[in-house]
């Protein structure tokens, strides 16, 4: 005989139940999506009373979003701790599918900034990761969708997975970037092409780097934008923007890749994004390497969504993914 | 009444920390701090401090357990930063200690920060605890406050109007090109310098409507207009005068208040009161001025769990009501409550 405190914070709707062998003795939620820290001791201590000898503490570790998401991971945590019980946590996902009788199907919890966190199931198994995408992406799917307020997760469903998730799922990485410290951003002039252009070679050695002539071409072109981040004097990275048209197109982001993952690249992006929101352009598109999965949270944390792909873009076998932010 | 044995629990910023104390004496104070996960950002990150506190919080907890030698079964209250601070981060600490104390069935105390920053010269020797004015300088806040009760009245009589004292040392240090955080850089260099080579302005010295109010922006303007005009100057002197700068205007205001007020003693906290210039300085002009100048040591002048372990026992021997349930962590508040009712 176990009584479980399940506990889950994802959504707007904090929901919380006392479960015994797989079966409900109490379960309460309140819709409120800034209200976690107050509401989830409310319903708990409310909980407590109809029985207080807890076994187990089973935890929602997400995806959702952060701030009332930990509110539910760290009160559960906590509990248990000071109980000396066990505590487990599952996906949040997934108690929201446990609900739904269909073959294939969608479920998504609401990820702010117009996009979800989604999973897809079928035949009652969950087949894709957890992950974050557009609201628009997710609804262009062929399968049907089960959105938050269509269906909560439940804190009784999340024991019906069997899995032991230590960390939350956050999907995203932390989502506040400043501007690197210690890094300038300038155009690019003809004094940087000796050092863009060996940096180019260094790192699209055998992809057909561009030349100095190129670099110094496409400096001079009209409706060009290029832009060297520079560090202590060195310069470290460059990126350019094209007009074509309605449209924009970025056409590369370098950056030394011995600093990468230091929010240059991600400063570049912005202010590319920038510049093209001055010229009026309906969207702006840009090509990524399929495979170079390192770069897609950058660009679909900032709007850009998939388009198609192209075959051989960057050489026999080497195809690429365009993908598309729209600017109107 | 046996003297209650109080766990604290600190995550308005960027430190995870826990402290225990027994009445006034302390018996643990744990600090885990995610600063050098910000430091590539040159401040901290909101984000990247709340999961920290997550991924921190029950190690640090275990250890500060462990530290007092004492199980959590024994705890009589629980207290917890409940704001000024980062909504994020906040919310860690104020769920965590909301689990501790529902699942062991004791009372939970939300304290203020700023408060709390003070009330740990309680801890300081067993002095009695009478009204003070407090200096409360740090990265997050600058203020001036006027501690009639540690645990029920604490007032602001002024704070500053753009950055505080810590961010004007980082944003100093950057300029030049010293390390983060800047306090400790600056003050490490600006021991090789001279604190008179140059006149940096004191913001809002001649001005009554901000009689205890601060202003550190155009102290940074001028720092780095001079570096401009003169950009071969001697990092050390620029660093000292800087420090002087920011010295004289500090505890000329603290001071002034204590007078005004009829205070005798004088609190410095926060993590800038750390600085030893700021240090060295207090203690001259307090006893020039007969004002009984109380710093905690350096180790509880920085945010830890220590403080609020001490603002709670005060207010537990006070026999003060806790928090009510499901307490409400706030960014953004004054000292309008000491305690969260
Ligand atoms: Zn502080």
């Amino acid at each position: 005989m176990t009584i479980s405190l399940a506990i889950d914070t994802s959504t707007s709707r904090t929901t919380v139940a006392l479960v015994q062998d797989g079966e409900i003795l109490a379960a309460l939620h309140h819709d409120d999506p800034i209200a976690h820290g107050e509401v989830l001791p409310r319903l708990v201590s409310e909980l407590l009373q109809t029985n207080n000898s807890i076994d187990e503490v089973v935890i929602g570790m997400g995806p959702g979003p952060f701030t009332g998401l930990r509110v539910g991971i760290v009160f559960g945590q906590s509990f248990a701790y000071a109980r000396n019980i066990p505590w487990r946590g599952t996906c949040s996902l997934d108690s929201m599918a446990a609900q739904i009788m269909e073959s294939q199907f969608i479920v998504a919890i609401d990820a702010r900034r117009k996009e979800l966190f989604w999973a897809e199931y079928k035949d009652g198994v969950r087949i894709t990761e957890p992950q974050v995408a557009l609201t628009k992406v997710v609804e262009s799917f062929t399968v049907p969708i089960y959105r938050e307020t269509d269906i909560y997760p439940s804190a009784a469903h999340l024991l019906r997975s069997n899995a032991d998730i230590r960390e939350p799922i956050y999907i995203r990485r932390p989502d506040a970037y400043p501007a690197p410290a210690g890094v300038t951003f300038r155009a690019m002039n003809s004094m940087d092409l000796v050092t863009v252009s060996s940096l180019e070679k260094s790192i699209y050695a055998g992809e057909d780097p561009w030349s100095i002539e190129q670099f110094k071409e496409e400096i001079a072109a009209k409706d060009r934008y290029y832009l060297v981040a520079e560090k202590e004097g060195v310069v470290i990275g460059y990126c350019g923007v094209m007009m074509a048209g309605d449209v924009a197109d970025i056409l590369t982001i370098t950056v030394d890749p011995r600093l990468r993952r230091h929010g240059i690249g991600r400063e570049f992006l912005k202010r590319l994004i920038d510049w093209a929101r001055t010229k009026k352009v309906e969207a702006l598109m840009l090509e990524v390497r399929v495979g170079n999965d390192a770069a897609l949270p950058l660009y679909t944390s900032n709007g850009f969504y998939p388009l198609n792909i192209r075959k051989d873009y960057y050489g026999p076998g080497l195809d690429a993914r365009v993908m598309r932010k729209d600017l109107r | 009444m046996t003297e209650p044995l109080v766990l604290g629990i600190e995550t308005s910023c960027d430190e995870t920390a826990i402290g225990i104390v027994r009445g006034r004496t302390l018996l643990a104070n744990v600090i885990s701090s995610s600063v050098e996960e910000h430091a590539r950002f040159g401040g901290v990150v909101p984000e990247i401090a709340s999961r920290a506190h997550l991924e921190a919080i029950h190690s640090v907890l275990n250890r500060a357990l462990a530290d007092a030698d004492v199980s959590l079964n024994d705890i009589d209250a629980f207290g917890v930063t409940a704001g000024p601070g980062l909504i994020g981060a906040l919310l860690v600490g104020v769920s965590s200690a909301s689990g501790l104390s529902l699942a062991l069935n004791k009372p939970l105390y939300g304290v203020n920060h700023l408060s709390a920053h003070l009330a740990v010269d309680a801890l300081n020797s067993d002095h009695q605890l009478s009204p003070a004015i407090g200096l409360l300088v740090s990265g997050g806040h600058s203020s001036i406050l006027k501690v009639s009760d540690f645990a029920s009245d604490v007032a602001v009589l002024g704070s500053t109007i753009d950055d505080a004292a810590g961010e004007a040392f980082d944003k100093i240090a950057r300029i030049l090109k010293l390390e983060f955080p800047g306090g400790p850089a600056i003050d490490r260099v600006a021991k090789e310098g001279d604190a008179s080579a140059i006149d940096f302005p004191r913001g809002l010295t001649n001005d009554s409507d901000h009689l205890y109010d601060f202003s550190f922006s155009g102290l940074k303007t001028a720092v780095s207009r001079y570096l401009q005009k003169v950009p071969d100057a001697k990092v050390a002197d620029v660093a000292a005068s800087f420090q002087e700068a920011v010295v004289d205007v500090l505890l000329g205001k603290a001071i002034a208040a204590a007078k005004a007020n009829g205070m005798e003693a004088l609190i410095m906290a926060g993590g800038v009161a750390a600085n030893s210039r700021l240090r060295q300085v207090a203690a001259e002009r307090c006893q020039a001025a007969k004002i009984h100048l109380r710093t905690p040591p350096a180790a509880l002048c920085t945010d830890n769990g220590a403080m609020v372990a001490a603002l709670t026992s005060l207010a537990v021997s006070r026999g003060l009501p806790a928090s009510s349930l499901g307490l409400e962590a706030q960014s953004s508040t004054g000292l309008e409550q000491v305690i969260w009712r």
